[in-house]
């Protein structure tokens, strides 16, 4: 029985190609505000938010959209490699499939209440901007270590 | 539920990947039921039924503890 929602094997890798660069800039976008001028638009946006005054709907904003393309990257090709199909995605990968997906929500959300409580101004932003990408991250991680262990677990008998 | 998957492979000389193979699963899953860590599908358990040629009944046994 084939899983229709899973993307075919073959696009994992290029998911992870993907990925690892994308962090790695985005982290250098984040931490050391590293935004190359070339990257510098004239862009389209649903709200105009001003400062002073009242914004209004629709309408063009200067920004620098290299954060935006490294979003954009990041949240594709974690999705590509969370829900790539395995080399055999058999009955009981999908199993502990869906058992990380519902541990990864159950931690991303325990640290967002822990957050919510406990951070305030800017710190608690900071959460939150990691919070869009921790989910699937979480879910990655748990999933790609389960599997790891139960080969290891498998090797080991005989 | 108990299985009998370790004793049916043995007695048919086979490696866990070589049943794997057969029943178009991982090596992994294989280990994780003969362990007790998973309780295969209907469409698995008569697919090792019919590799091992016998009946599912006799490879799966129901436990006290499948009722609560």
């Amino acid at each position: 029985m084939k899983l229709q929602y899973l993307f075919p094997n073959k696009y994992k890798k290029f998911g992870w190609i993907l990925l690892i660069p994308s962090v790695i800039f985005g982290c250098m976008n984040l931490f050391l505000e590293y935004e190359p001028d070339f990257f510098d638009f004239n862009v389209p946006t649903i709200f105009v938010d001003k400062v002073f005054g009242n914004g209004h709907f629709f309408g063009l904003v200067e920004n620098n959209i290299f954060n935006e393309i490294l979003g954009v990257f990041v949240i594709i090709s974690s999705l590509i490699v969370a829900f790539s199909r395995e080399k055999l995605e058999d009955e009981y990968i999908s199993k502990i499939r869906l058992e990380s997906l519902v541990w990864a929500v159950y931690l991303n959300y325990a640290i967002l209440i822990i957050s919510f409580l406990f951070l305030f101004d800017m710190t608690f932003f900071w959460v939150m901007i990691f919070n869009m990408f921790t989910i699937i991250l979480f879910f990655i991680i748990r999933f790609h270590w389960q599997i790891y262990s139960l080969k290891k677990a498998s090797e080991n008998e005989e | 539920m108990k299985n009998s998957i370790k004793v049916e492979r043995a007695k048919k000389n086979m490696t866990q990947a070589t049943l794997a193979d057969l029943a178009k699963v991982s090596r992994q899953t294989i280990n994780a039921m003969e362990l007790g860590k998973y309780v295969p599908s209907t469409v698995l358990a008569l697919r090792l039924a019919k590799i091992f040629e016998v009946e599912v009944s006799e490879i799966f046994m129901l436990e006290d503890v499948d009722w609560e």
